[in-house]
């Protein structure tokens, strides 16, 4: 890629900021993953090492499963995520598409009422957002949170999108246009897979935020069985002032995990993606 | 590799289309405004439902006294000119401010730094980019549980490394969350652990865009590895680098879990920001008027940060 | 029907609904009582709660109430429980404004929603004859404009949890009794390295339960009685305020000034502090999992100041939502629950850590189990509302959640001068009382 790099600076360039980074980042998973092994009596020594287990237990990984409803957690999670993902994947390219490579009436009245859209809190919504949702009838329902993610994630979704789209050269698309493709064709077929690194950035973006939401999932779903993992878990195992710590560090790591194996399997195909449609010129 | 697979993939595809066939629908649907505006009407409808509703609804809010479960009662700009006499929200400000420009800086740097370091090839590429994308996956309610272990003055793996290298005495460690200066520091270290794979990720993904022979041919020319990155790497990732700063900006901004679990917003509103001041007004205390007023304050105070920073770019 | 203020605009349904339930309240369990279409389904009530550190409480609800009242009624029960904190306030709230589909529950701090709450004095005065009469500071909190809006639960007591091992150790035999024995106990404490931990951040209850007695005891009030008067700026408050900065600086550890509720919970069970101020919950965790120090934690009751001792109600009390579509079920089914055969039980099923307000529970055989639960139940005779001595509204509600008079304490421990202090929390008072 680029050029040769001798060893000494495969080092300073390489291993050792990755290693920083690594630590950096990871830090507070092995301690996540050190409480989550450890019985209380443990995790409350002073004389304990924060990062070394003594006597490692899966007690409060059995606890989770046996007392909680933590996998349709997941399930919820996973699936509400997904499905708000995909809509605001979509919208989100319905948007960007033209506000970043076409010319048309009102585009700049429209970039600008978009640009307010990112602009409106969502501590200033969620009152009007849970009468919206009684009004529709989806209370206690997870309908209610596939629809309201996408409030939050389509304009980020479009505004990523946008600046990846810029970045593939017109005369692409106007190549395929007197080739006699149809603007449609020119967007599915040369535009669009061109800009998979920024359909996966997108993506990424919104799943991650959307199984992170905590706000309206609070205010919109009582019943235990269809919670998503952050109320779920914050609900039953934060009770009172007395926190399950292990059980929660066991919630965090075993609801991440999954989706660090999707992502992973998603970086590498974008990698590979990269290296077939990059614009080569 | 001289030619490209997907072009390659289009182009006999579309030759199978007879060119110059007089069809009218066709021919109007390729014109750039119908296009666009077929495309923009489905997300512009959503979005009108769904955000422009409760956004009208939130600014009204804003401009009437209305406690939960009461009547509201129009107070024109009263609810704004509390807020500007409010000294708690003055220090929410001036929190915020800080709060996010640090966080940013520190998320900026720290993921360029990282984007350039994963932008190479070693083993196990697609497996550490997704470890490393951790922070940013795990549901912040979860992680700051964590933080609040992390930074206990006895526990707490700062305070531990610190004693472990006689830094500090037993008992004697610093108040992470306790002293109102480093409760600021906390937060916003919190904040950038969480976001900087964000900002890695995305710019890596602007860095990969980047044509090989761009940087061969200024390599060719004896362009240095800093040369390189300042003329060629830089001007181009601008866009992205725009892009997820603005954002960062944005959701750092209106951050609003971290600081809740972490701090609350304490000691004596040392790390209270915007939206949690709107929330302890808004939801916690009941006054749905004065709360959205004070959510509501937060849009010119970030339209005018986002103005500043745009036009800034454009000069450079 | 005025107290209603038109808002919700089914008003003359649910009175009808209202009058049919009265007329039917004494005929038994049954469909009877239930004025609905012979063809309809059971109904199925929402109850809410915020989740319990007594697991066995929230587990006896489901496990033992539920089926019984399905058994008995044929309606379901959906029980829903929620974090405390940062997430029970705001979700009531969100119930009462969208009028979601949650019948009843705790309705933790009523004083901000109390119009979206059903008149429930029927069933409040009933159990309270029953069960040998309320204590009278919480119907400070549950009457309004001369209606019960809510059934008075317990008060989750808050009391002095200290280290009886370390207390002995450096001479102290007895628990202080007032608050310069505790700071003079503190300072020795602190120097044989077993500080205090005293929460002062945003938490919400572990911060105000002993600041608000503690300024209570030296005379100090927020504002006056009648809930109009800002009171606080006083030589009494500034003597408080003074003494909380000495008790940081010498007796606590530097951490607590910024402490929600979970920290000092964290803390005493990591051994790192001798004394803070909470719930039950330190002990309960501490025997199941610390047996040692389960051995050696005791409780006191505040320290009294000169001008006397005081505690602070962390009250729960239960309420219909007035956007029930069915109140007539809904208080059946709170009357029911509140009923001996169910609730006796159901305190029990907590170690009474809800202290029930009820006379009859006053020497109820559970207090006996763990000697070292009763300060909780003394807690009800020295406790006042947090509101105190100005009535419990909206108002009052709002200093407690914008932690005016906490902050005021906490500025002054990171170095602001007393006058400053008082002057800043004044000035948000005035934001409220106007």
């Amino acid at each position: 890629m680029v050029g040769e790099l001798t060893w000494s600076r495969r080092l300073v360039g390489l291993w050792l900021p990755l290693t920083l980074l690594f630590v950096f980042a990871l830090f507070p998973f092995a301690w996540m993953a050190a409480t989550s092994l450890k019985a209380n009596a443990e995790l409350y020594d002073p004389t304990a090492n924060p990062l070394w287990i003594r006597h490692p237990s899966l007690v409060h990984y059995i606890d989770l499963f046996k007392e909680t409803n933590f996998v349709v957690w997941i399930g919820n999670t996973m699936l509400v995520a997904t499905v708000s993902t995909v809509i605001s994947l979509l919208l989100g390219v319905m948007l960007a598409y033209p506000l970043a490579r076409m010319r048309f009436p009102a585009a700049g009245l429209l970039a600008i009422t978009v640009a307010v859209t990112y602009l409106v809190p969502q501590t200033l919504l969620f009152v009007p957002m849970a009468d919206l949702i009684n009004r529709m009838k989806l209370g206690d329902t997870l309908t209610a949170v596939m629809l309201t993610y996408p409030t939050l994630l389509v304009p980020f979704c479009a505004w990523l999108l946008i600046g990846y789209f810029k970045t593939v050269p017109k005369e692409l698309e106007e190549a395929a246009l007197i080739d006699g493709a149809s603007r449609w064709r020119a967007m599915t077929r040369v535009i669009l897979p061109l800009c998979t690194p920024g359909f996966l950035s997108a993506g990424i973006f919104a799943f991650t935020l959307a199984q992170n939401e905590f706000l309206y999932a609070l205010l919109f779903l009582n019943t235990s069985t269809i919670r998503t993992v952050p109320v779920g878990v914050t609900g039953e195992l934060i009770r009172g002032d007395a926190f399950y710590w292990g059980q929660l560090m066991a919630a965090a790591f075993l609801g991440s995990l999954p989706v660090v194996l999707i992502y992973s399997f998603f970086v590498k195909y974008y990698v590979a993606g990269l290296t077939a449609g990059s614009v080569k010129g | 590799m001289s030619t490209n697979p997907v072009l390659e993939a289009a182009r006999p595809a579309t030759r199978a289309v007879p060119a110059g066939r007089p069809f009218r629908l066709r021919e109007w649907l390729e014109r750039e405004a119908v296009f666009s505006w077929l495309m923009l009407t489905p997300p512009l409808l959503f979005l009108l439902a769904f955000l422009g509703y409760p956004f009208c609804y939130g600014v009204y809010l804003s401009f009437v006294k209305r406690p939960v479960a009461q009547p509201a009662t129009f107070v024109g700009l009263g609810n704004f000119v509390n807020l500007w006499n409010d000294a708690i929200f003055w220090q929410a400000v001036w929190n915020t401010f800080r709060f996010t420009a640090a966080a940013t800086v520190l998320k900026l740097v720290g993921g360029l730094g990282m984007a350039l370091v994963m932008h190479q090839n070693f083993k196990l590429k697609g497996m550490t980019r997704a470890l490393l994308l951790l922070p940013f996956i795990v549901p912040t309610v979860l992680s700051t549980v964590a933080w609040q272990w992390i930074f206990d003055p006895g526990m707490g793996m700062f305070n531990r490394l610190l004693m472990f290298f006689d830094l500090v005495k037993q008992n004697q460690g610093p108040s992470w969350l306790g002293n109102p200066t480093l409760a600021m520091v906390s937060v916003i270290l919190v904040n950038t652990w969480r976001g900087l794979p964000f900002f890695g990720i995305t710019i890596l993904a602007g860095l990969q865009t980047i044509p090989d022979e761009l940087m061969e041919s200024a390599t060719i020319d004896g362009a240095g590895t800093w040369a390189r990155f300042r003329y060629v790497t830089l001007p181009l990732l601008m866009p992205v680098i725009f892009i997820v700063t603005t954002f960062s900006i944005i959701f750092t901004f209106f951050d609003f879990q971290l600081v809740y679990v972490l701090t609350g917003g304490g000691p004596a509103n040392a790390t209270h920001l915007m939206a949690t001041y709107a929330y302890s007004v808004g939801m916690s205390s009941g006054q749905l008027g004065m709360g959205s007023a004070a959510a509501l304050a937060m849009v010119p105070v970030l339209g005018v940060v986002l103005l500043m920073m745009s036009s800034y770019v454009r000069r450079a | 029907m005025a107290r209603y203020h038109g808002f919700e605009g089914s008003t003359s349904r649910r009175d009808f609904l209202k009058l049919a339930a009265a007329g039917a309240a004494s005929a038994s369990a049954g469909a009877t009582w239930r004025p609905r279409k012979a063809d309809a389904k059971p109904a199925q009530i929402t109850f809410m709660r915020e989740s319990s550190y007594v697991k066995e409480f929230d587990e006896h609800f489901k496990n033992v109430l539920i089926p019984r009242y399905q058994a008995e009624t044929g309606i379901k029960i959906v029980y829903e429980i929620i974090a405390a904190g940062g997430s029970a306030v705001p979700r009531t709230v969100a119930i009462v404004e969208s009028k979601a589909p949650v019948d009843a529950g705790w309705v933790q701090q009523e004083w901000l929603y109390r119009e979206g709450l059903l008149d429930v004095s029927d069933i409040a005065k009933d159990v309270g004859k029953q069960q040998g009469g309320w204590y009278s500071e919480i119907e400070g909190l549950s009457v309004w404009e001369g209606k019960w809006r809510s059934v008075p639960f317990g008060n989750i007591g808050q009391c002095m949890v200290y280290r009886r091992d370390w207390f002995d150790q450096a001479g102290i035999t007895a628990f202080p009794d007032t608050w310069e024995e505790f700071l003079e106990a503190g300072t020795k404490l602190k120097k044989a390295g077993h500080p205090y931990g005293m929460s002062m951040g945003h938490g919400f209850a572990d911060n105000n339960s002993w600041l608000l007695p503690l300024l209570w005891g030296f005379g100090g009030q927020v504002v006056a009685k009648d809930g109009k008067t800002i009171t606080l700026d006083s030589a009494e408050t500034a003597r408080a305020v003074d003494y909380v900065r000495k008790l940081y600086k010498d007796a606590c550890l530097d951490d607590c000034v910024g402490w929600l509720d979970p920290a000092n919970n964290k803390a005493f069970l990591t051994s790192q502090i001798s004394c803070t101020n909470n719930a039950m919950s330190i002990l309960i965790s501490a025997k199941r999992d610390l047996p040692d120090m389960g051995k050696v934690t005791d409780h006191a009751p505040n320290p009294k100041g000169p001008k006397g001792r005081f505690h602070s109600f962390v009250p729960v009390t239960h309420g219909i939502f007035s956007h029930t579509p069915d109140p007539a079920a809904a208080k059946h089914f709170l009357r029911w629950l509140m009923d001996p055969k169910q609730v006796a039980a159901w305190y029990r099923s907590a170690q009474m850590y809800h202290a029930p307000f009820l006379h009859a529970y006053d020497k109820d055989e559970e207090w006996n189990k763990e000697p070292r639960f009763k300060p909780y139940q003394k807690v009800l005779e020295t406790g006042k509302l947090v509101s105190w001595p100005a009535p419990a509204d909206r108002r009052a509600g709002e200093v407690v959640n914008k932690w005016i008079v906490i902050d005021m304490f906490a500025k002054a421990c990171t170095g602001t001068p007393t006058k400053t202090v008082i002057a800043d929390g004044v000035a948000g008072l005035k934001q409220i009382y106007g």
